[in-house]
């Protein structure tokens, strides 16, 4: 139990405090004098000098040529959307359900759907205004089809905002997604591991 | 009165009654899936089934009358099982694509199957292969298709189209167009209305937006004087809209309110136009030097107002033909009735079991009274007797006797019916002798209403309790409109019937109501609002100064039931307004609708504001929308006059009238209704007029010269065409309807 007795007791000496051993201060003027020549006049600068004209000689270096080189970013990282394909046909996976709207909380997203000529819905315009996105991931986690997903580019640098906000730009390329070099998307907005094993079968008649 | 409990409340029904009927009336709730206000019950969905206590099985609350006694029981567990169990029976293979479907959001059976908690398949059927149909205005997918059969009811009991069937065929039944292989109806779209799923939908409408995304507009339509309740539905113009709305679908109260097409498909008229100074300062010099001002009654109750005050403060005249001749007829009417208003509405016409029409193409002059004609028929087996030179293929599910009468005769055909329908009154003398001098054989000649024919009407009638005479607006522009008007009201006051004008436009009867009018003597120097004249001031294309379209403004109109009924703004309008020049000449109101409680009490219009109108059908299905106007006692002092010398109609005869959905130049300018312009006739008129099939001719109408197509119409008979006016812009002018012309040909 909890008493206000240890907190009462102001004598700090007995907590096991102890005095540091420190120099005394020089006082006089050739004193001070002795001071900084010691200090200034040690051979620890060339070891210094010495570690870096080592590691240069080397050629082993350890830093990240950015932007020429880039470090991967986590796959829950949320940077700009990406719209995905279907990974087989390379179709569109948005299906134009209009919920990434809806639950967007900086009111970015927008989208026009239309009828097609096979009576299906399709998304002819979808534009994010990344001025205004926070970068939340409601649209990548609300998405029933793991269309819009947090992608991992982070760079948010261009001459105009527009450049962010086509629906092409951010659509996987068509051609990637018929080489099958689209991976199964494993970053922010992917249903969890082992969520199939969660599904329930619907009987089926054939 | 039936007395019995629900739940062991006592409660009382009335007769004719169900059980669903009381308990909604007491707050208890019953689910159902078909149920339909406004029909005979479906009984298809057997989701309203409850107990009877001390009954084995079930009985169906929607169409079952309550006996002495019982007692009901809504809720057991019993019920909930066998509810669930028709819940699990209907989500059956039910397409999971509600992230798409236009219904998402608003569906009946999304918020069943919420509620009885239905969340997984637990049985399979095969499905079947269903194509989707595209039937022009709307769209049918039998595989959203639950097979509630509200469609077809409404079809058939309602709107009187009859144009949607069910093919029965166990799992793979469907929704079939009725005797025909595409969809051949009025296109009134209440089948889409009414649809509880996703299976009936505009096609205009599908998958353009989400029903939780539109905003909604409570109005009034504006197409015709039957004035019926809808919303607007609004979002904004899509991506490059640069913050402009506009309007994606019009959807109505269908428990309890009926729409046509034309207030369902003809909403985008609205005026686009932006603020051009210039014009403006034009338009109140215009104004200002006038002699008159032309307007059309396609304007709100305050825009007439803001003219009466304007005729005041500047000495102009009105000139307003069609609310002219409402006036005249009204007049007349009233001096033998002694009530200003006349005595009918849409309710009463619906409750009716005798329905003389007369005057008027109805089916497309005015749906409302269509609908409540087919209402009567259906629900308390009207006789519907359609009197008119020409027949209509529309209403012939509805009419039980068409009787013809010659172009022009209508004074003559009145006081015939006026001879038949009165007998055994104590009349004045003088109405007495009116009755007894009448020329029957004149009158039988020149109108072609035969003897026969008006004894069967008047056997048809023999036990009939409520009967209605429908008048027509060939009637208000007719010759002798005054000398009419008595005749009518001489017959609802000794035929027991009660009388129901149709006025001609929107807002004919509220103008005829405020405003003083002069006579139109097609002077020059005349400013025409939403008509023609020298400067015109309208909502429409080419207008000398732009104001805003019915959907982009606030105001009242007075619908056929003698009601004041507010309409909001859907669309902004950017551009000026009436007020705006009535402000600049003197006539100062903050906004327009200041006017709205200055309406003139002496017409029956009540010291009420427009913020404080009601707008919308209770829960119970009781109209709350604006009020109805006060009865006004008037002077009796008229007489019916010696019925004057009947007028020929002889060679070319044309009949000024809309196609379906059509009714003016604002309904021409929308997108999904069609446009068909070219004159129509049957072949003995053909023959008559010397044309054949796919001419091209022209004639002079109103001044101008008309060019039309002329098309071979076989379901016409006689040797009347019919015109359609409403793609003719400002340059229609409410006349007799008939009208002698000269065909010009011209080169195809």
């Amino acid at each position: 139990m909890m008493s206000l007795e240890q907190f009462e007791n102001r004598n700090v000496s007995e907590s096991g405090y102890y005095k540091v051993d420190i120099e005394s201060y020089p006082e006089t003027g050739w004193e001070k004098a002795k001071q900084v020549f010691s200090r200034a006049i040690r051979g620890e600068l060339f070891v210094g000098l010495w570690v870096v004209m080592r590691e240069m000689i080397k050629f082993d270096i350890h830093t990240v040529q950015y932007p020429k080189e880039k470090l991967p970013v986590g796959p829950r990282y949320r940077a700009v959307h990406e719209m995905q394909r279907l990974w087989e046909s390379g179709t569109e996976r948005c299906i134009g359900c209009g919920l990434c709207e809806k639950i967007c909380i900086s009111d970015c997203i927008r989208m026009d759907t239309k009828i097609d000529e096979n009576n299906r819905k399709v998304v002819s315009e979808y534009t994010i205004n990344l001025g205004r996105c926070i970068f939340c991931g409601y649209c990548a986690e609300v998405c029933p089809e793991l269309a819009i997903v947090h992608g991992g580019r982070y760079e948010n640098t261009s001459e105009q905002r527009a450049h962010y906000t086509e629906y092409d730009d951010m659509l996987t390329p068509f051609d990637m997604a018929l080489k099958g070099e689209v991976p199964e998307y494993p970053g922010f907005g992917a249903v969890t591991p082992h969520e199939d094993e969660r599904v329930k079968s619907t009987p089926l008649a054939y | 009165m039936i007395n019995f409990k629900i739940n062991g409340h006592s409660v009382t029904a009335e007769r004719g009654e169900t059980i669903i009927n009381v308990a909604r009336r007491e707050d208890i709730y019953i689910p159902t899936m078909c149920y339909l206000e406004k029909t005979t019950p479906c009984a298809s969905c057997r989701l309203c089934s409850v107990e009877v206590e001390g009954m084995d099985g079930f009985v169906l609350a929607c169409n079952t009358p309550p006996t002495e006694g019982i007692n009901i029981i809504t809720d057991s567990d019993v019920l909930e099982t066998e509810r669930t169990n028709i819940m699990r029976m209907y989500d059956v293979n039910h397409p999971l694509e509600c992230g798409v479907c236009d219904k998402s959001g608003e569906c009946d059976l999304q918020n069943k199957t919420l509620e009885f908690n239905v969340g997984v398949q637990q049985f399979a059927a095969k499905d079947q292969p269903r194509k989707i149909e595209n039937w022009g205005l709307i769209n049918y997918d039998p595989s959203l298709c639950i097979l509630c059969e509200k469609c077809t009811h409404v079809c058939n009991e309602v709107i009187g189209d009859d144009a949607l069937d069910l093919l029965f065929g166990g799992y793979n039944s469907k929704v079939i167009p009725k005797n025909s292989d595409v969809l051949d109806c009025t296109f009134c779209g209440e089948c889409i209305a009414v649809c509880p799923v996703g299976a009936l939908i505009s096609s205009d409408f599908q998958y353009s937006a989400n029903s939780w995304e539109l905003s909604k507009v409570p109005a009034t339509c504006a197409h015709c004087s039957a004035g019926c309740a809808l919303e607007y539905e609004v979002k904004h113009a899509g991506i490059d809209s640069n913050g402009t709305e506009s309007i994606y679908r019009v959807k109505n109260n269908f428990e309890y309110a009926t729409l046509c097409g034309a207030g369902r498909f003809g909403f985008d008229y609205d005026n686009k136009a932006t603020k051009d100074e210039a014009a403006f300062v034009k338009a109140v010099e215009a104004v200002s030097k006038a002699k008159a001002i032309r307007f059309s009654s396609l304007i709100t109750n305050e825009e007439a107002m803001i003219l009466k005050a304007l005729k005041e403060k500047l000495g102009l005249k009105l000139f307003n033909r069609d609310a002219r001749h409402m006036q005249l007829f009204m007049d007349a009417y009233a001096s033998v009735s002694g009530t200003k208003h006349y005595s009918a509405d849409l309710e009463s016409l619906k409750a009716s079991d005798a329905i003389i029409v007369i005057g008027s193409r109805i089916a497309t002059d005015n749906p409302g009274v269509r609908y409540a004609m087919t209402t009567a028929a259906r629900h308390n087996g009207a006789k519907v007797v359609y009197m008119h030179p020409l027949e209509d293929a529309l209403l012939q599910n509805t009419v039980t006797q068409f009787v013809k009468y010659e172009v022009g005769t209508e004074e003559g055909v009145l006081a015939l019916l006026a001879q038949t329908l009165i007998v055994d009154q104590e009349l004045t003398q003088r109405e007495q002798a009116f009755i007894d001098t009448l020329d029957e054989g004149y009158l039988s000649a020149e109108t072609n209403v035969g003897d026969d024919e008006l004894e069967l009407m008047k056997k048809q009638f023999l036990r009939s309790k409520s009967k209605t005479l429908v008048i027509g607006s060939d009637i208000l522009a007719h010759e002798r409109v005054e000398n009419i008007a008595r005749l009518v009201a001489l017959i609802e006051k000794y035929g027991d019937f009660k009388v129901l004008v149709v006025p001609t436009e929107v807002n004919t009867l509220g103008v005829s109501l405020i405003a003083d009018l002069d006579i139109d003597d097609y002077s020059e120097n005349v400013v025409g609002y939403n008509a023609k004249g020298n400067f015109v001031i309208s909502a429409l294309e080419g207008a000398d100064l732009d104001v805003a379209a019915f959907n982009q403004q606030e105001g009242t109109v007075v619908s056929i039931d003698k009601r004041l009924l507010p309409t909001n703004v859907a669309l902004g309008f950017e551009g000026y307004t009436l007020n705006d020049i009535a402000n600049a000449l003197g006539v100062f109101a903050e906004n327009t609708i200041d006017y709205t409680s200055n309406l003139p009490e002496k017409s029956g219009f009540k010291a009420v504001g427009f913020d404080d109108l009601g707008n919308f059908y209770s829960a119970k299905g009781v109209d709350e929308r604006g009020y109805v106007l006060e009865g006004v006692k008037v002077h009796r002092g008229g007489h019916p006059e010696e019925v004057a010398e009947l007028p020929e109609f002889n060679g070319a005869v044309i009949y000024h009238a809309n196609p379906v959905l059509q009714f003016n130049a604002f309904t021409a300018t929308t997108e999904q209704l069609e446009n068909d312009n070219n004159l129509y006739g049957s072949a003995s008129f053909a023959a008559a007029a010397r044309l054949s099939d796919g001419d091209a001719v022209s004639f002079v109408y109103a001044g101008e010269t008309v060019r039309r197509i002329f098309k071979l119409d076989n379901t016409l008979k006689g040797t009347v065409a019919l015109h359609p006016t409403f793609d003719l812009g400002l340059n229609v002018r409410s006349d007799y309807r008939f009208e002698t012309v000269n065909f010009k040909r011209e080169s195809k």
